[in-house]
Formats: C-alpha cells, structure tokens, sequence
C-alpha cells in the first residue's frame, strides 16, 4: 500500500469549532510531507487528528484502518508525536525520558531492558544529546529540551512520524540535523509528516507538501515542484526565490507595504 | 555494549545505592517511631515485656491484662493507625500530583475532605455512630460530584478535573458552615472531629486504613510507568500510548476512595498528603514506582512521629503539628535545593 494515511470529507475542529474543513487526500508512505501554511490554518489540527488526539467526522484511515478504531497502545507503537510545546512538568533525568519511548513496547511491570538501554543511547546520538543524559529536563534550554523530546519518539521506533514544529526552539545547524534524521528515516521506508513555518528548510528536506489555508487544502503536490504561486496566496504575501550554487532553492518574504 | 549504553547501566547501578540507602534510612526512622509510640506512654513498660506482649505467643490469660490492653489495644493499633494513614495520604498526594499534572494537588483536591467533613458534621445529628458512615458518604458523593462535573464539562481533563474540585470544596465548606451554625451543644464535637485526630484509632479502624492504603497503592505502582509518562503533561501519555482518560479515572477514584477511608476515620489531617511527595522528589527525582513506596513510608514515619508529638503536647490537633513542623522543614529545603541548584 502506498497511501499510510487517506481522508475523505473529513472535518475536525476543538468543541464546536470546526477547524478543518471536508479535507480530502492522502499521506504517502515512505516519505516526508511537509505541511505549510499560515498561522492558524488548521496545520497543528490535521496532525492531531492523524493521531487520534481529535475527533473528526467523515473518514480518516490509518493503514485501510479507520483511525477512530485504532487503540493508544497500537498507535503508541506505530506514530511518534512530537508536538509543539517543550514544556514538561515533573524533573526527569533526560536518559528518563528517553526511556519513555520504549512504553509502548512494555508490559505494565516490564523493566527497562539493556536492548532498550541501546536503543535509548541511538536515540540520545541521532538528536544530539548525548552529553545531557544525566541532567534534569526542567534545566535545559528550550532547544534543548525540542531535542530531547524528539529523542524519546526516535526511541519510540515508530513506522511513522508525525511532528509539530520540531525545529521551532532550534538553531539552523540543529534544525538541519533534526530534518537529516527525518531524512535517514524516510530513505529507510518510515513516513513522515512535518508542519514547519521554516519551509527553507521543510521544503527542501521533503519529498511531497500539502498547503493549508482556513481548514482547507489549498495545493498539494511534490515539494520540489512548489512554486511562488501557491506560496503567495498562502500566506498572502510576495516571495523571492533564490537558488543556491547546489540547486537549493530558498524563499524570501518581501516587505508589503501594508505591514510598514 | 557502547559507551553510552554503559554508563546508563552505571548510572542506575548509583541510583539504585541511593535509594536503597535513603530506603535503611527510613527504615530506621520507622522502626525507632514504633518504638517510641508503643514503648512509652504515661504508663512506662519495658521494651522487653513490650515484646512480650506483643508475641503471637503470649498466653490468653494475660491477655486481658491492663498493661497487654495498653499495648495491643491501644497504643499498637494507633501507631498502625498513624502509619497506615500517613502513608495513605502521602500515596496519594503522590497519585494526584502526578495524574492531574499539578503540584498542588493533594488527597483533598477533588472536595474528599469537604465531602467528609459535611457527611460527618451531618452524622452528629444523627448520634455518634452516624459519622463515620456519613463521612465515607459524604466524601464519596463529592467525589461523584466532582467527576459528574468535569467529565461533562470538559471531558474529563485535569485542568476542568482541578476546577470541578474547587467548585465543590466551596459549596460543601458552606455546608459544614452552616451545620455548625445550627449545631448547639454538638458543635464542640464536630470541630474536633474536623481537625483530626489519631487518639480514638482501634483495631478495625487501623486495618481499613491499610486497606485504603493497598487500594490506592497496588494500581498506582502497577501503572507507575504510565503514571510517569502522563506527569510529562501536554498529552505525551497519550502520544506513548497510554489512554490517559482511563488511566486518570482508576487513579482518581482509587486514590480518592481511599483518601475518603482516612478521614471518615480520623478526620482532616492536612499538609502530609501535598508536602511529603514534594521533598522525596528532591530526595530520589520523580519516577512514581520508587516514589509512591517512598511516600509511603515517609508519610507513615511523619505522621507517627507527628502523633506522638500532638498527643505529648495534650492531644493536640496532629494535622496542626505537621503543618507547623513539617512546613518550616520544607520551605528550608526549598530554599537550600535553590541555593544548591545555582
């Protein structure tokens, strides 16, 4: 099967807001999809319906299965979340955290296993935190904590990921090592689903996109076929596209006179 | 093995020394309170005849002798009495902290003791056998109230959970108030009753308290793990796959069910519940496996001690003894974990 996601009429929404509108499409296997937009569109939504956090009427399958059937535990082993928000509340030591990647995989009295410690030190290595294994969590920066806690979902070794602004509290160079991992993972067959405000470096790292705008989809397609024409009225604003030496291509929003 | 593999496998090893060692420790405290509150008393009987008396063994005919009577009817089942409620509220302080991802809950943040206290106060109408009963009514029907409200209300979150429970203290403690306004000649026994106190505990009332207290500890250690992964807060429960909804809803109803056991028998007895978790997670960091079985004994050890000093000062209120103790004694450790943290 190529589609790990499909939705059809599907609307989702907080209470009695509805947030997302009838969207219809799919998510491929196998790679990363960015997903763009302007503040508010529905971006965070459509993630957390993906992984069964939000009602939503009409369909939405995970895998031919429809995702309102799907139990925590079955998809604690098959979607890594990570979400937006760095805050946690209680003082784990980071190794601690990690661990709790490896939940879904445990009976309820099950210790943790020395296979578990290997896969919670690949983990620490790929995200760059390695050296903060012992300390607390509530002592790190933000970035830090981004990196962290998009650890404790690799150590989770699920079959797709879907994650909210991972790079948000990060520097480019660890933005960029964040992206290579997801990257590493997509080229091994995993799926992926980013919502980025950087698309400089979403964009570039992905292989499909879809554009929301106001709970609906307004574009989709391959990343590297994205143009300024579904950028602009995106995000109601003039982009330049500069391409580098090695065929990257970048965007950069113009200055409009309404804002000055 | 690599490096990094390895000294996760080091680093606990020392983790496990340290708890093992704050574990003799509190041991130690236990065992020396137990010899303390039933050793001593106004009546001096030796430690050895104390023993004596104690034994399985001991012949039936000295059973009933007064100083057997002191010892196994009296100051035995209210040290157990202690323990056990002790160890029961700082359980589930624990539970609550963790599950409502909120510092300051405490056993009695769901309107447990304002559901006691009316239930209770209104048992005094009724004769003095009522308020036990009542109190366990009362404290459950809040409890009912408190979910009714938040389920409804915002399905079940703790943010509406903590509300729900705020709400209902406010008009249960209007009640009480207006029971005692009417009360007459029973309102000397119902504000005595509402501080709290371990001086009536018996055997029976003692063993329910260890009952309350496997009520809420067995699942919560069971589900300790998953209990970590939901203090995490911002839904990470639910993302490692945990169903939050489910898991919060046996941990509230047990820890709560169990609270209300206390103080239908031995009152209100405040500060041992929200402050005991706070100074083990400075201790031994917050796993909850390690730290429910800490606070078990750290409370049970607390509220003994906290007991024998209340009953040596006349029979003070004990819950006015450990805020008065124990409320110094945290704020300095508050104050110290700062100054060693910078």
């Amino acid at each position: 099967m190529n589609d790990i996601f499909t939705f059809d009429s599907m609307s989702s929404g907080y209470g009695d807001k509805t947030v997302l509108k009838k969207l219809s499409g799919v998510i491929k296997a196998g790679k990363i999809t960015a997903l763009i937009g302007p503040n508010g569109s529905g971006k965070s939504t459509l993630l957390r319906t993906l992984c069964g956090f939000s009602r939503y009427s009409g369909k939405l399958a995970l895998k031919g299965r429809e995702v309102s059937s799907i139990t925590r535990k079955e998809f604690g082993r098959s979607v890594g979340v990570v979400s937006q928000q760095v805050n946690v509340k209680l003082s784990f030591p980071v190794y601690e955290v990690i661990s709790f990647g490896r939940l879904p995989y445990h009976g309820l009295l099950t210790p943790v296993s020395p296979q578990d410690d290997e896969v919670i030190s690949a983990a620490a290595e790929a995200a760059g935190v390695t050296h903060l294994l012992f300390r607390r969590i509530d002592e790190l920066s933000g970035g830090e904590r981004q990196r962290v806690l998009f650890a404790m979902a690799l150590a989770q070794q699920p079959e797709i990921f879907l994650l909210d602004e991972p790079t948000s509290a990060l520097d480019p160079s660890q933005s960029v090592r964040v992206f290579s991992v997801l990257r590493r993972l997509a080229d091994k067959g995993r799926s992926i689903v980013v919502a980025a405000h950087d698309i400089n470096i979403s964009i570039p790292f992905s292989d499909e996109y879809i554009a929301i705008r106001d709970g609906s989809i307004t574009a989709c397609g391959s990343s590297r076929e994205l143009k300024e024409d579904v950028l602009e009225p995106l995000y109601g604003t003039k982009f330049e596209r500069y391409v580098s030496s090695k065929g990257e291509t970048a965007w950069h929003p113009l200055k409009d006179s309404r804002h000055c | 093995m690599n490096n990094n593999s390895a000294s996760l496998a080091e680093y606990r090893r020392k983790l496990r020394s340290k708890r093992i060692m704050l574990g003799v420790c509190l041991c130690i405290l236990l065992a020396a309170a137990a010899v303390w509150r039933i050793a001593q008393g106004e009546w001096n009987i030796p430690l050895a005849r104390v023993a004596e008396l104690l034994s399985p063994s001991l012949p039936e005919s000295e059973r009933t002798a007064p100083e057997a009577i002191v010892v196994r009817l009296v100051r035995l089942p209210r040290f157990l009495a202690a323990v056990g409620t002790g160890g029961l509220l700082a359980v589930s302080g624990a539970v609550l902290q963790g599950v409502l991802v909120n510092p300051l809950a405490e056993p009695y943040t769901l309107g447990i003791a304002a559901g006691a206290a009316f239930g209770g106060a209104l048992g005094f109408f009724f004769g003095s056998l009522a308020v036990m009963p009542m109190a366990f009514m009362g404290a459950l029907a809040a409890l009912w109230l408190v979910n009714m409200i938040a389920w409804k209300g915002g399905g079940g979150s703790s943010a509406y959970i903590v509300l729900a429970g705020i709400v209902t203290n406010a008009i249960l403690s209007a009640g009480v108030t207006f029971l005692k306004a009417i009360a007459d000649d029973k309102l000397g026994a119902i504000v005595l009753w509402l501080m709290g106190s371990l001086a009536g505990a018996a055997p029976l009332s003692a063993a329910m308290v260890w009952v309350g207290s496997a009520i809420v500890l067995v699942p919560a250690f069971i589900l300790g793990r998953q209990l970590d992964a939901v203090s995490l807060g911002e839904g990470r429960g639910e993302a490692l796959g945990v169903d939050e909804r489910k898991l919060r809803l046996v941990l509230l109803c047990s820890s709560s069910i169990a609270s209300a056991l206390a103080v239908s028998y031995f009152g209100i007895i405040g500060f041992v519940g929200l402050v005991t978790p706070h100074i083990l997670r400075l201790l031994i960091g917050p796993s909850h496996r390690q730290l429910l079985a800490f606070s078990f004994l750290a409370g049970g050890t607390l509220l003994a001690v906290a007991d024998g000093a209340a009953q040596w000062l006349g029979e003070l209120p004990v819950g006015v003894v450990t805020a008065l103790v124990g409320g110094p004694f945290f704020c300095w450790i508050l104050v110290s974990g700062r100054r060693t943290a910078k």
